[in-house]
């Protein structure tokens, strides 16, 4: 995992105002207005409009000039007004008759080519404005139009997802039900259609439009004084390095999170500012390398990845010592290869490029191939990876080296979401999906950052400090995660406890009792406290709290409501933690003389 | 010379002149006033205004206002025209034409502002 900016977020998940800082020109929001639909259609509708008016007009003056005869068969000529109300009716195929007096032959004969010429004028300019409406550009530019206003009326902090592929819907699904609001720019205008279908409780603005054209990333908003991050999580690398720029250069101060499986332009990416890098690959990569070293930190940082409710997942103890097969030797076999040598694992690579990799065994040739598989000697293995970007293709692999070597420990790629019911049959050892783990580390980054920073941190303090923590746990919360949450030690979240605090007699110890008998402990486990830069991991009953400080803690919903009782209750809080019996009542406050400090 | 800019100058041109042949003359003699002169100058009127649609620059958008002032004024001048001679008492009288052309004669001014605009736009754009 690349260096990380946590920083940014704090903010944005304090609920910080953004700062609004004044806004430099920078030419790209100028170029980003966009064109008004208005002039399109007048532009467009030029040509129609003056045939109409020359038709009007020369039926009008036609009228008034050709002779008639009034009732009593005297020469007649018609008036301006008479002609024009003549032509209103019949242009308009509406039709009252002949009017003041019958027309001559001559005058029907001129009214007779008017009809048509009109009716011509009015199919023209109709059907003008029709195909003007069926327009693509036209459609574009009035989608484009009511964005730009959506997103300029947008008066809360919101975030700018750019790709709206699995992992955008995956992680829009999730911000949207911890009430965060986002706009989404993809290429793809099915995907962005889908919006309107999808359920989200807040109106979710979104564009169709490349995402790797700064003036689009413009378009969504990104110089909004109300813009707070940006996700460039699309499918292309080159477009989420754009996406990444693009926001480092233009509004260097906000947080970006970009997704890409290259280390190559992962670095590029880290060339501007200090963008969160997520690489699926490289994560699973580390995750696989932790499973290895220490199984109890694994075990530990799936469980508390698993989000509320998580069952304890069982120890999974992957083969330390022996062979590994990796069949498919692209971006993530790479990843992956690297991180096993690192661990020391000796492994065998197979794959149809002969050049590949030199430092390592290889097998060259199809791997779902029986004979090339059997050159690999499964047999003789402990572990192998399915990795190629072929869900088919992993699905067979895993069959056919199980069926050499039941004890294999299987770790498979999953690159699409439809498979997941099959790799679920299969039962893999370790799976990647590489959408859902790019859409739960970011979410993870974005809901609760305390517990990435403690999940960053942890795998560093080793598998015994590991297992300590997952056997507290086990005993206060039981095998099923409650919830995970923060505190912070503000006069605002937690009054009753801001004396006790100022002074620096608040020991955490203390805090962790239960507000019905002190000599309980909560059922919950302080993971993190974290005091100014300084976090500590899996603080220890003397640490005392200070102001501003956040603690993350973990335990059953129960637990919760209790903590927050002592922190807001002031004769809860002087009896949780200086076991003091105070009146809750002001008058018996006043008449035993005890009051809470 | 592009064909377009020929036929824009020609119809600002020539509502201004058809403008101007309709207003000369007496203030309030219906004879010197031709109502197919009016009616002329309100129909290339409309087809200006409709030639400047669609142009975002600033001296467009002025054109199309002064085009558009025109339109109002010659249009209420029919109007009242129309109200002389069909509603009231057959027939104009000297203080209903005296209305009818002095209204043309505010288009007039409108006009004419097209015209110094038109000429403002040619000269600037051959200096730059």
């Amino acid at each position: 995992m690349a260096g990380t900016s946590e920083q940014p977020w704090h903010d944005v998940i304090r609920g910080r105002e953004p700062r609004r800082r004044s806004r430099r020109r920078t030419g790209f929001a100028g170029a980003a207005e966009t064109s008004p639909t208005v002039f399109l259609i007048l532009r467009r509708m030029r040509a129609p409009l003056i045939l109409l008016i020359t038709i009007f007009a020369i039926s009008t003056l036609g009228l008034t000039v050709i002779p008639g005869r009034d009732a009593a068969g005297q020469p007649y000529r018609m008036g301006f007004f008479d002609a024009f109300y003549v032509m209103s009716y019949t242009a308009t195929t509406i039709g009252y008759g002949e009017i003041p007096h019958a027309f001559t032959g001559a005058q029907r004969l001129w009214v007779m080519g008017t009809i048509y010429l009109s009716v011509v004028g009015w199919a023209y300019a109709i059907g003008s404005l029709l195909t003007l409406l069926q327009d693509r550009g036209f459609r574009q530019a009035l989608a484009l139009q009511r964005f730009t206003r959506t997103v300029s009326r947008l008066r809360e902090p919101f975030l700018l997802i750019a790709g709206y592929g699995q992992t955008g819907q995956l992680l829009g699904r999730a911000l949207d039900a911890l009430g965060r609001r986002f706009v989404v720019l993809d290429t793809s205008a099915e995907r962005v259609d889908a919006l309107d279908v999808d359920s989200y409780h807040a109106d979710v603005p979104g564009l169709a439009g490349d995402a790797g054209s700064p003036r689009m990333i413009g378009v969504a908003g990104l110089e909004h004084p109300y813009c707070e991050g940006v996700l460039a999580l699309t499918d292309n690398d080159e477009v989420n390095l754009v996406v990444t720029m693009t926001a480092a250069l233009i509004r260097p101060s906000i947080p970006v999170i970009a997704r890409t499986v290259s280390p190559v332009i992962e670095h590029r990416m880290q060339a501007f500012g200090s963008p969160t890098v997520v690489n699926p690959f490289d994560r699973f990569g580390d995750h696989l390398r932790l499973a290895l070293r220490a199984p109890a930190s694994y075990q530990l940082l799936s469980w508390l990845a698993g989000g509320p409710g998580a069952e304890q997942p069982e120890p999974a103890r992957p083969p330390t010592a022996g062979r590994w097969i990796v069949c498919g030797y692209g971006r993530f076999g790479r990843e992956l290869t690297e991180d096993l040598s690192a661990e020391g694992v000796d492994v065998t690579i197979v794959d149809l490029d002969p050049d590949a990799d030199p430092g390592h065994s290889i097998v060259v040739g199809d791997a779902s191939d029986p004979a090339v598989m059997a050159r690999a000697h499964p047999e003789r293995a402990v572990g192998f990876v399915a990795g190629t970007d072929n869900d088919t293709t992993n699905l067979s692999l895993i069959a056919a080296a199980r069926r050499i070597n039941s004890e294999l420990f299987i770790a498979a790629r999953q690159n699409r979401p439809s498979s997941a019911p099959l790799f679920a049959a299969v039962d893999v050892d370790q799976l990647l999906v590489p959408t859902e783990m790019v859409a739960r580390e970011i979410y993870a980054q974005l809901s609760t950052p305390l517990l990435w920073r403690f999940l960053q941190d942890m795998p560093a303090r080793g598998n015994d400090w590991a297992v300590h923590i997952v056997d507290r746990l086990q005993l206060h919360c039981g095998r099923r995660l409650g919830s995970v949450w923060k505190i912070t030690m503000t006069r605002r979240e937690a009054p009753a406890l801001w004396p006790s605090v100022t002074t620096g007699d608040a020991r955490l110890g203390d805090l962790m009792r239960s507000p019905h008998d002190r000599d309980e402990p909560l059922p919950a486990v302080p993971l993190l406290l974290q005091h100014g830069d300084e976090t500590i991991l899996g603080p220890g009953d003397d640490v005392t709290l200070a102001p501003d400080d956040q603690l993350l803690v973990a335990g059953d919903p129960p637990a919760r409501r209790y903590l927050l009782d002592t922190m807001t209750n002031p004769a809860v809080a002087e009896y949780v933690l200086h076991d003091r019996s105070v009146p809750s009542g002001w008058l018996w406050q006043r008449v035993t003389g005890r009051v809470p400090r | 010379m592009s064909l377009e800019k020929v036929i824009f100058g020609f119809f600002v041109l020539l509502a201004a002149t058809l403008n101007l042949g309709f207003f000369i003359g007496d203030l309030s003699d219906p004879r010197l006033h031709n109502v197919y002169e009016l009616f002329a100058a309100v129909v290339v009127n409309l087809i200006a205004t409709v030639l400047k649609f669609g142009d975002r620059t600033q001296i467009g958008a002025v054109h199309l206002a002064t085009s558009l002032v025109a339109d109002l004024q010659l249009i209420a001048a029919a109007l009242v025209w129309a109200y002389a001679t069909q509603i009231a008492a057959p027939g104009l009288s000297a203080q209903e034409t005296a209305s009818v052309v002095s209204l043309s004669g505010g288009a007039l001014l409108a006009n004419l502002v097209a015209v110094v605009l038109l000429v403002v736009e040619t000269v600037s754009f051959h200096r730059r």
